[in-house]
């Protein structure tokens, strides 16, 4: 759960109150910090390590280990804990506890499907082991004091769980974006006179959507949801970013504005808040033309990072997914349908066929 | 609803899946209907959109949207009485959008195996509003089209990201 800082109060008019404004303002702030952010993963990372009970046969006579570990990889292969070493010191696994559901004893199935090691155990135990390969440092470590195993270090995902994951100008640019978003939806909400907004930012999201590799915001917008139920800020971008590559359907009166995932109003504002950033431009459509023909132009939100004020529910997530977004950015989180924190991960289940990764913990 | 008007709602979606396949999408169609009577169609329109949202679904909500909106509808009522026909199994997206309105039943034809918004998240957990949501109504003339369609390539996908033919 997102933790808001603690409210400031200002005096005005004589009573203490924030404004609307005050309050974005005051994020606004808050976000210009230096802290790394912290990716969202899967929860096998923070929970403690799953394990599994296996009977174990204590070898009588150290000479005969090799011997054991041939016959029991032979006759009773230990299929889903490969990454564990089947002995340890005088201890060696012979299989989970459930490997056989009939009231015989461990001695008994010894004797009946490996015959040749009737005599080598002087007694059997059950244990328990971790149940599943260990990915990062962390886990290895854990395992090994449990049972000895195999590691395979993965370099990026060390990385992706530990605390300095972005360099200092990467971090610089995503917490510049993440201002970008608190400021689009500023804008709107004096537009519209959205005056019932507190530290939750209940009912309210901005999203931009930014190509990384020409750092450049191809998309943006703030929610509609009050008028029309679908129309989610995500959603909205996603449409935005459609009507960069000659598609979209929402409110597709010709936007004369060269930027044509960006709409007109909001615009002036930002280029004076920031006047140093790009937006995506017809034109580069136009210099990618040939490009779009031979079909390598941009396809969908494919390589493209989002940043939202709020953790998009259930169905903005998944059509993030469906969008095949690169990486998805957000501040708030949202404890009644947040999708990708709160209250699921969708980024974590296996059988989608797109998987983002999610970054937070801008405050 | 008898049960012959539930199986014409649904072949009326599988006609409309069928033109989306005749189009190269993903051939899904849906049908919503109010008081047993048809009142929105539409089936899947990504590739042409370049949105990969526009699914039959939500092309049928925005519709129904629209018509609320021009006709003084209040659309929150009005949700509470559809009855959605899809040949396949809504998606996490359409399922939490379907909750979302409140409908009050989904009807489709195959499962969705790879998005389904019950097969591969059950998404009713997420919303204190849940739609009766039955299945397998007439699911081998849907797989039948989406086999169909999935046998050729994605005419939208970059080349690179095209899975290469066997050799």
């Amino acid at each position: 759960m997102e933790i808001g800082p603690p409210v400031k109060k200002l005096k005005h008019s004589g009573s203490y109150c924030e404004t609307s404004t005050d309050i974005f303002d005051r994020y606004i702030q808050l976000i210009d910090n230096k802290k790394n952010l912290k990716a969202v993963l899967s929860d096998e990372f923070d929970s403690p390590l799953k394990l599994v009970k296996v009977f174990v046969g204590h070898i009588k006579d150290v000479k005969n280990i090799s011997k054991t570990i041939l016959a029991l990889n032979q006759k009773i292969p230990l299929k889903e804990l490969q990454h564990l070493k089947r002995v340890r010191r005088q201890d060696v696994i012979l299989c989970p506890t459930n490997f056989f559901n009939d009231t015989s004893s461990i001695q008994d199935f010894i004797e009946c499907y490996v015959p040749e090691l009737k005599h080598v155990f002087e007694y059997f135990k059950q244990v328990e082991v971790p149940l599943n390969p260990p990915k990062i440092d962390r886990h290895f470590q854990e395992t090994k004091r449990i049972w000895s195993c195999n590691f395979h270090p993965n370099k990026y995902l060390e990385k992706l769980t530990g605390d300095e994951f972005f360099p200092p100008y990467d971090l610089k640019n995503h917490r510049l974006f993440m201002k970008v978003v608190f400021e689009v939806a500023k804008f709107y909400s004096i537009k519209y006179n959205i005056d019932s907004i507190d530290s939750t930012f209940k009912n309210i999201n901005a999203t931009i959507v930014v190509d990384p590799n020409l750092q450049t915001i191809v998309a943006l917008s703030f929610d509609n949801r009050q008028a029309h139920p679908v129309q989610h800020s995500a959603m909205l971008a996603i449409d935005n970013v459609a009507k960069t590559q000659d598609g979209g359907v929402w409110n597709s009166k010709e936007n004369n504005n060269e930027y044509v995932g960006v709409p007109e109003d909001v615009l002036p504002y930002l280029k004076e808040k920031f006047p140093s950033l790009k937006y995506y431009q017809k034109e580069y459509k136009n210099v990618l033309e040939d490009k779009i023909k031979s079909k390598e132009g941009p396809y969908l939100c494919t390589g493209y990072y989002i940043y939202m004020l709020r953790e998009p529910c259930v169905m903005c997530s998944m059509a993030l997914v469906h969008s095949r977004v690169q990486r998805v950015f957000f501040c708030i989180g949202n404890d009644e349908c947040g999708a990708l924190k709160s209250k699921t991960k969708l980024q974590t289940i296996a059988s989608l066929n797109h998987h983002f990764e999610v970054f937070t913990d801008f405050l | 609803m008898s049960n012959s008007d539930i199986n014409n709602f649904m072949k009326r979606a599988l006609e409309l899946a069928s033109e989306a396949l005749a189009a190269q999408e993903v051939p899904v169609g849906c049908v919503f209907t109010y008081e047993g009577t048809i009142v929105a169609e539409s089936r899947n329109s990504v590739n042409i959109t370049h949105n990969p949202t526009r699914h039959a679904e939500i092309n049928c909500i925005d519709f129904l949207l629209d018509y609320c909106r021009n006709n003084n509808i209040n659309y929150e009522h009005y949700f509470k009485d559809i009855v959605v026909f899809v040949t396949v199994e809504p998606c996490i997206m359409c399922a939490a959008a379907l909750n979302n309105l409140k409908v009050k039943e989904v009807v489709y034809g195959c499962a969705n195996d790879r998005f389904g918004g019950k097969t591969v998240l059950n998404v009713s957990d997420f919303y204190k509003h849940n739609y009766i949501l039955r299945g397998h109504l007439l699911a081998n003339e849907a797989m039948a089209l989406l086999k169909q369609f999935y046998k050729g390539t994605n005419p939208n996908a970059p080349e690179s990201k095209v899975k290469k033919a066997k050799q």
